[in-house]
Parts: C-alpha cells; sequence; structure tokens
C-alpha cells in the first residue's frame, strides 16, 4: 500500500474494486464504514455484488476481466472533463502524451460495450474520484489475478497520477495483502529474481555486497515461480522442492496439473504445522510452529512491521519454524545459520536490507513503523512518494485492454470467478479445523444468477456439476443476484471441491499471477444418486 | 499508586486473596492481567489506564477452572454492575470475589457517557460526577417510526458478523448461544438475517445488559448496539421495574420465561 | 493458577490487527481483541476472534516424519535433517543447483523467510525462491 491503514478513514472518495473487503479484510472494511460516517464517497466496481457493495454510495458491476477498459474510460472523461491535475502531471510525472493518446479510443459507448458499465456511471464516479480532495483507491485479487494483472495495476497508477491522488495522507494506490505475512516474505526476497529488500540479483554490484554478507558465490540468474517450478518438475528439470508452510496442491491453479508434478518429483519436502494435501505427497515433513508458539515478525499490507510473541510451547518435538531453518541451513551445509533468536535473525536483515536498516526489535516495541526506514532516527513512512517517487518521475504508461485468455464458448458457457469467505482463509488449513468457523460454513458452494439457475434447471441447495477444459468438481447452488447472469462464484477454501481444479494457469507475463479470476465453465444438473 | 500496589500486596500477605485480576502495562499496551502471590515482583508493572477490558467476562473464565479461589479484581462502576448481575445470576459466589474498586477518571467517564463511574467502594482513583446523556435515545425516539425501521436496517446491513458484542460481553454466559442457533438464523451469512440476528441479542440483553459499552466497542461496523441495548434498559425498567446491575435478591423478572424461551444459564456447583 | 495475556498480530489477513491470546496454566484459552493497537483499536473480526482454535486442532504435526516406501513414518529430527542434506546433494551433484528450488511462505515469518531464501541463495545456490503471494 502506498498508504495506511488508519489514513484511509479521513479519505473523502474509496474507489474500491476486485476486494471483497468485509470478507478477506474486515478490519479495513471498518475503517472504510467510519470514513463514511464522516461524509466520504464509497465506489465499489466489482462484477460480484458483495457486502461492500451493498453499503456503497456507487455500486457498478463489470464485465469481467474488463478492468483496463472502465479505468481508461474514467481518464478519458477525466480528461475532456478537464479535471486532471495539471500541475502533479507537470512536475511529478512523465509520458503524460502517451497516455492520453491511448485512452482516446475509450469513448463512453465503446467502454459501456467492454465491461457493461453505463456511461452515466462511468461519468459520475470520474467525477467523484477526480474530484474529491483526497481520494483512495483499494484493490485486491480481483485487479491482480487476470493475465493482464500488471495491465490493471499500472492503469490504477496511470489514474491516480491523472489526478494527482497521490504522495498525501489518505490517497494512493492501495493493494490489501491477502495473507498475514506476503508484504514481509515479498520484502524478504521469497520472489526469484531479487535479494532482501527488492535488490536485483542480475545487479553486478547488488550481488557483490550479498556475496560478501554471507561469504559466497551466488547465481546471478533469476530463477524460477512458484507455477513455473511446477511446468519444470514435469519437464524433468526440477528434482527437489522445498515447501515452507504452503499448500500449492489446493491453491494453486489448475491443481490436477499441480498434483501430478509433485507425484513426480524426485524429493519433495513439507515444513508445516497439519499434514496438507502437500505433506501427505512429501518424502520429509518437518513439525513447524503456530504463530503463538514463536517469536517474530510480520510486515503489514501498509508496510508496518510488527512483532509475534510466543504464547505458549509447540506441541511435542515440533519446533519454531526459524529454529527448524537454521537446522536444515546447518545441515545442507551453509554458513551463517548459528542464529540464537529470531532477533538475531532480524538484525542481520537490518543489515542487507536499506528499507528496514533503521528497523529494530526495541524499535517496533516502542514505535510504529512503516518502511522504508532507512536509519535509525528516521521515523518511517506511513504514506509513499511524498516529494517524488522512488524512479524520479512517476511514468504513465499507455495501456490497451486485452480479453480474458479463456472466453466462454458454446462448450463452457459460463465464466467463473473464485474467491474467499467471511468465515474462512486460504486453502483451509487452519479455518476448517476451527469449531466456531466450520459453524457457519464448511462446505463448497456455486452462486449462481437466477435465469441461470432456470436454464440449468436446479433449485437452490441441489448439486451441480462444474466442468472446465482442466478438470470437474461438484458443488451445492446458491442462486443470488449478487452474480451477473453468465459468472459464477465459488469459494476456494474446500479442497474436497477445490475451485482451482477448475480454474486456468494462464499467466500475467510479468507478474506471473495466474487468471484464477476468469475461465470458462459449464455447469450441468446431477441426479441424487449421483450426488 | 504505588499505596495501590501496597494494599494488593497486603491482600495476598494476609491470604485474604489468593489472585487479583487487573491491567498490567505491557511495553506501550495495557493488557489485562492475573497477579499472583507467588510473582509479588509483577505487580510493579501493574497500572490503571483510561482503557477498559472485559473484566468480569475474563473472571467468569478464570472462576469456571477455578471455582473454589479467592480473587481479587479490579471493578469500576461498570465491572461492579457486572458482579452484581453474576452474583444473583450464580455464576460467582460473592463471598469468594473481592472488589478492588477504581473510580474513573473525569476523561473515560465522558467518553463512556458513564451514569456510574465509581463503583461502591473506592481504593483508587477520586469519585467524579456521573453523565447522565440520553441524547443517542432521544435521537432515535424523536424520529418518525419508518425512519426509525430504517435507520436500524441500515446500521444492522453493515454487520459483518464477528459476534464480537457477544464476546466480549460478561452477561454472554449461557451455556448455548442462541445467535448460534441454525434454525433461527442461517449459518454462514454476512451480514447475518436482519434485524433478526440483532433483535435477539437485544431480548437477551433485557434484564441483562449493565450498560457498560463494551460491546459498541467492539464493533467493527460501528453499529451503535449500546443505543439500542439503553433502550431496552429503560424499557425493562420503565415496565417492570427492573434495573440490571443493582444489588440484591430480586433477579431478572424475565427468568420466568424459562428455558423454552430464554436460555437458563447452568448454575455452578454450590459448595 | 496462572491468567495472562500475550499481545501479539493476527496470523489470519494482511492487516496486522493486534490481538491478546488469553493463555491459562499454559494453554491458550482465549482471544481479546488488542484495545490500544493502532490498526483495529480493539475490534476484531471472526477469525481474529478464533484465531486460537486451530492450535489445538487434532493432525498437528509433532514428528518429523520419513518416507519409507509407501508411508511416512515417525523419525527424529537427525534422522530427518540427514535425508534432507544427502538427497538435495545427490541432486545438486546430478543436476545442479538450479535442479532444487523452494516455495517459502506469506504465512510465515520475516525472520523465516529470510533464512530459507538464504538457504537456497546462499547454501545451495540457486534464485529458485518464490511463494505464493500471486495466489
Amino acid at each position: 500500500m502506498t498508504n495506511s491503514v488508519p489514513e484511509f478513514e479521513d479519505a473523502d472518495c474509496i474507489l474500491i474494486t476486485g476486494s471483497n473487503t468485509t470478507s478477506s479484510h474486515p478490519l479495513i472494511a471498518s475503517r472504510i464504514m467510519k470514513a463514511k460516517e464522516k461524509g466520504a464517497k464509497i465506489i465499489v466496481v466489482d462484477p460480484r455484488k458483495m457486502h461492500i457493495a451493498s453499503l456503497a454510495d456507487i455500486y457498478v458491476a463489470q464485465n469481467l476481466g474488463s478492468d483496463v477498459a472502465w479505468i481508461n474510460g474514467l481518464m478519458r472523461i477525466i480528461l475532456q472533463e478537464g479535471w486532471e491535475n495539471a500541475s502533479f502531471i507537470k512536475e511529478r510525472t512523465e509520458g503524460f502524451e502517451e497516455l492520453k493518446k491511448a485512452v482516446a479510443e475509450y469513448t463512453p459507448e465503446k467502454v459501456e460495450e467492454i465491461t457493461g458499465i453505463p456511461k452515466e456511471t462511468l461519468k459520475e464516479i470520474a467525477k467523484i474520484y477526480a474530484t474529491s480532495e483526497k481520494s483512495s483507491i483499494v484493490y485486491c485479487m480481483g485487479i491482480t489475478q487476470h493475465a493482464t494483472g500488471t495491465d490493471n495495476v499500472k492503469s490504477l497508477a496511470n489514474l491516480a497520477m491523472l489526478t494527482g491522488q497521490i504522495g498525501r495522507p489518505s490517497t494512493g494506490v492501495n493493494p490489501l495483502r491477502g495473507q498475514n505475512n506476503v508484504q514481509g516474505s515479498t520484502d524478504l526476497a521469497a520472489i526469484p529474481n531479487v535479494y532482501p529488500g527488492y535488490q536485483p540479483v542480475t545487479d553486478d554490484a547488488i550481488r557483490e555486497k550479498f556475496e560478501k554478507a554471507w561469504g559466497v558465490p551466488l547465481s546471478p540468474d533469476p530463477g524460477l515461480t512458484v507455477v513455473e517450478m511446477i511446468n519444470a518438475v514435469e519437464e524433468g528439470k526440477l528434482k527437489g522442492l522445498f515447501v515452507l508452510g504452503e499448500n500449492p496442491l489446493v491453491s494453486d491453479p489448475d491443481s490436477n496439473h499441480v498434483e501430478k508434478a509433485l507425484d513426480a518429483i524426485d524429493f519433495l519436502v513439507v515444513q508445516d504445522i497439519f499434514m496438507t494435501e502437500t505433506a501427505r505427497k512429501a518424502d520429509v515433513v518437518l513439525p513447524g510452529a503456530s504463530f503463538a508458539e514463536k517469536d517474530g515478525t510480520y510486515t503489514g499490507t501498509d508496510r508496518r512491521l510488527q512483532k509475534i510473541r510466543k504464547a505458549v510451547e509447540p506441541p511435542d518435538e515440533a519446533k519454531a519454524d526459524w529454529d527448524v531453518l537454521c537446522r536444515v541451513g546447518k545441515a545442507v551445509g551453509g554458513k551463517g545459520f548459528e542464529f540464537a533468536s529470531p532477533e538475531e535473525v532480524f538484525r542481520e536483515i537490518a543489515e542487507v536490507m536499506p528499507i528496514y536498516h533503521g528497523i529494530t526489535y526495541d524499535r517496533i516495541e516502542k514505535e510504529i513503523i512503516h518502511w522504508p526506514c532507512r536509519s535509525e532516527d528516521d521515523p518511517g513512512s506511513p504514506y509513499l512518494h511524498k516529494d517524488g517517487f522512488a524512479k524520479g518521475k512517476g511514468h504513465f504508461t499507455p495501456i490497451g485492454y486485452k480479453p480474458p485468455v479463456e472466453l466462454p464458448d458454446k462448450e463452457y458457457p459460463y465464466q467463473l470467478t473464485t474467491g474467499r469467505l467471511p468465515f474462512h482463509y486460504h486453502t483451509g488449513t487452519m479455518t476448517r479445523v476451527s469449531p466456531s468457523l466450520t459453524h457457519e460454513v464448511n462446505e463448497a458452494f456455486i452462486e449462481v444468477h437466477p435465469t441461470n439457475a432456470f436454464e440449468i434447471g436446479v433449485k437452490n441447495s441441489q448439486v451441480v456439476r462444474l466442468t472446465s477444459r482442466r478438470g470437474s468438481v461438484n458443488a451445492k447452488v446458491i442462486i443470488t443476484n449478487d452474480v451477473k447472469k453468465g459468472v459464477v462464484f465459488m469459494p476456494f477454501h474446500f479442497a474436497e471441491a477445490a475451485a482451482n481444479r477448475l480454474t486456468i494457469a494462464a499467466l500475467d507475463p510479468i507478474a506471473k499471477i495466474p487468471e484464477y479470476k476468469v475461465c470458462a465453465v459449464n455447469i450441468e444438473k446431477i441426479e441424487e444418486s449421483e450426488a | 499508586m504505588e499505596k495501590f500496589k501496597k494494599y494488593i500486596k497486603e491482600l495476598f500477605e494476609s491470604g485474604e486473596i489468593e489472585g487479583f485480576l487487573g491491567i498490567r502495562k505491557n511495553g506501550l499496551h495495557p493488557v489485562p492481567h492475573l497477579f499472583t502471590p507467588e510473582h509479588p515482583e509483577e505487580l510493579e508493572t501493574l497500572t490503571i489506564p483510561d482503557v477498559r477490558y472485559p473484566m468480569t467476562e475474563i473472571l467468569l473464565t478464570i472462576v469456571r477452572k477455578y471455582p473454589d479461589k479467592k480473587l481479587g479484581i479490579m471493578v469500576r462502576g461498570c465491572d461492579e454492575r457486572a458482579l452484581n448481575e453474576l452474583v444473583k445470576n450464580q455464576k460467582i459466589l460473592p463471598e469468594l470475589i473481592k472488589h478492588i474498586g477504581i473510580a474513573c477518571s473525569a476523561d473515560l467517564a465522558a467518553s463512556c457517557r458513564c451514569a456510574q463511574p465509581y463503583p461502591e467502594e473506592i481504593h483508587y482513583g477520586e469519585k467524579v460526577a456521573p453523565v447522565e446523556d440520553r441524547s443517542d435515545i432521544e435521537a432515535i425516539d424523536t424520529m418518525p417510526q419508518e425512519e426509525r425501521f430504517d435507520y436500524w436496517m441500515s446500521e444492522f446491513s453493515k454487520c459483518i458478523k464477528c459476534y464480537g458484542c457477544r464476546n466480549i460481553c460478561s452477561m454472554c454466559f449461557c451455556d448455548q448461544c442462541t445467535l448460534e442457533d441454525n434454525d433461527l438464523i442461517a449459518t454462514g451469512q454476512a451480514p447475518p438475517a436482519i434485524p433478526i440476528f440483532h433483535l435477539i441479542r437485544a431480548f437477551h440483553m433485557a434484564g441483562r445488559c449493565i450498560d457498560c459499552g463494551l460491546c459498541e466497542e467492539a464493533c467493527p461496523a460501528h453499529i451503535p448496539l449500546r443505543t439500542l441495548y439503553r433502550k431496552v434498559r429503560e424499557s425493562m425498567s420503565g415496565f417492570l421495574g427492573y434495573v440490571s446491575g443493582t444489588e440484591g435478591g430480586e433477579k431478572d423478572p424475565l427468568e420466568f420465561l424459562g428455558s423454552e424461551g430464554y436460555m437458563v444459564p447452568s448454575k455452578i456447583d454450590e459448595k | 493458577m496462572e491468567y495472562r495475556t500475550v499481545l501479539t498480530t493476527c496470523t489470519y489477513c494482511g492487516t496486522g490487527c493486534g490481538l491478546l491470546l488469553e493463555v491459562m496454566d499454559g494453554e491458550v484459552v482465549g482471544v481479546l481483541p488488542a484495545k490500544t493497537h493502532p490498526i483495529n483499536e480493539g475490534k476484531l473480526c471472526i477469525k481474529g476472534w478464533n484465531a486460537h482454535e486451530f492450535i489445538y486442532a487434532d493432525g498437528r504435526l509433532t514428528k518429523p516424519l520419513v518416507r519409507k516406501g509407501d508411508t511416512l513414518e515417525e523419525a527424529s529430527w537427525d534422522e530427518a535433517l540427514e535425508t534432507i542434506a544427502n538427497k538435495f546433494a545427490e541432486i545438486k551433484k546430478t543436476n545442479g543447483p538450479d535442479s532444487l528450488g523452494c516455495f517459502s511462505s506469506a504465512k510465515c515469518t520475516n525472520e523465516e523467510n529470510y533464512l530459507l531464501q538464504k538457504i537456497f541463495r546462499a547454501a545451495i545456490g540457486t534464485n529458485n525462491v518464490d511463494h505464493c503471494a500471486r495466489l
């Protein structure tokens, strides 16, 4: 996030897209509700009419995967009406002329045709967002989990820069991080192309710095992403895999394909707290600790460093994961794994990572620190881009609309989109053993528009079979107007009816994120005996 | 404060209490803690902040496991009302629970709009004037009925079904919670069915709610729950002459509804 | 008789709410919202209120397991670590460091993510390090 969570409360306009905020980030939704009480206008653009949509001043459903088109459409209206922030564009950005050219063809009529958003609504959204004093954009996986995910995000950045709605409190472009430490694990370089702190592995000077810090020569070649590693197993190139606290068999797209790869791999190590679907396939399983059984830090969605604290011991022979990893590091012959506590590990992190350089365990006990925090007397950065962008001027990227990879056709006439419920988390490893949460809901379902339900010939609670080009699952039908005609929604928490048996592994070319939010499916009624 | 700490220490030493449920300073944050005679040094971290935790709800957690222990508990005016109600409902034995009274600061009394910001006996702090403020109830009472209905429906529609209002409430001591009854309220939906979810809770607060306001402070959707329960509390007082939280043998008049319409709590083993 | 509360950060989503784990006699028995936390200010969602429940759920892994034929069998830490060391060394020797890789975890701490990527980059010699941020 460019801005911090409490700032939402003081925004004048909050544009939410692709985020089921009350479900996935309830305490951010809480701030948004507070903002509304204080007079902010809430706009929701989402294919599903979720809870937050019902609380919005303007809600509109766009067609799946049409985000670049409506955002370009907004920018065209803003330019036509003179609502852009000319001084911000002049002083802080570059590439404006190219952007102007790129959005010119996105007339309200054309946008309505692609996105299904009425042109009057688009104009109203443009006006409120551009002319409010402080407008904030909130987005989540509904924007990023597309083959055009990077395009979508860049389009939102274009919109914020065009209107100067960035670099001030309560503005900005704010992706909500789904898992507790997505921000931190990315900061700490659990990604293939950088060292901790977003320092490229391909940069010779940086690599030398890390070679010195770690005392070994390092590879200059960027590595593979999750989906690419799965493919590499199939091609016989990847032979051994270490999985820490993840369940790719349920969380990854096209699970049948993942399952084949994990069956085929020579050697699989899984470190987890439960016997997950993935752990069952392992050659070695290492028992780790839950968040209540270890110390360490998480970095929140707004770049805020916070501690977790050990309350009780891990069960039996299980160990804190940092301890396990130090042992693994030493066992495989690594140097520099003699840490006696997470705090010692953090000291090394702060040393090699300029954006965490000024952060210590002592400081986060007493202060709220958002990175970048480059020295002990740097208070940190609740919001970014105050006086300039990291790379000097903010660059407008001209972007054209591309349709989703898999469109509905005769054989697979419906579009499937996936997401979370308020009562469960990710693949359900933790929430589906929590009685208070399973009491609420504990089985997969599929939301279907009444017209489509009539076509298929199903009633509420009847079981249907969903089939895509990759697999099929059965699930109970819930008939609702919350989804558009032609679109069906399924939560992805339930391994026995895993939505990801259906989803497509089409990747965004840059972020390598899979297109979870759109694929084509067929739905058939099945007889009771079959169900 | 030193005098206060010394007083607790003396209670430990004389054996009058075997534990003291209070608040401890943890870095920047005051947090609930059970001080014990085995660790008198922990009293150094004892603090009395302008932040309220559900002390009586925590007390119930401890008493369920240790029904025989003599415990001291830090009580403000609201906590004392809760304890009175817990005694009447036979959830705690008064002879085992020692009230260590705290008078709330003027700031806290104002932010809580508290009609009785002090307990009967005060061991720390100075009594400040009660705050008489019905403006929230008046604002809604003066609305036309239809507008009033719309107001509450719109407030309830924000609910994310966290159950925080129930979880933080020391008057929610039933063994089974009607809010989790599948036949009354469909599970798995957020917002939950409205207004039934909120009305069920409001009815159950009748004769119980001691107007501490912790529910509203815990509500992520900022629903004015306290106003709703205050209204119910006023109705109980007006129609049935019962004010929950007052000391004495008189019990909640709605208990006659019995187990059919009203979950009667199980009683703790009486010694 | 012990009752204490441990201030920590919720493990469910990236919002980073502050919560108190209620510990009674060495066991986590409940959760309270941290009233003075700047993010959640004494409020939680249903997952946060129940963040302690999974800790004691059946099926927690309690011992290292090593595959013997078709089954995973309990093993000592030494045996488990030795198996990993031998197998990784063998694969690296035959196929090079880029034939190994890891999925790190968005659910684990910063320190743990740092350690795992350091194992693969520094000890094994590959940048095949990723996690499910995208998923």
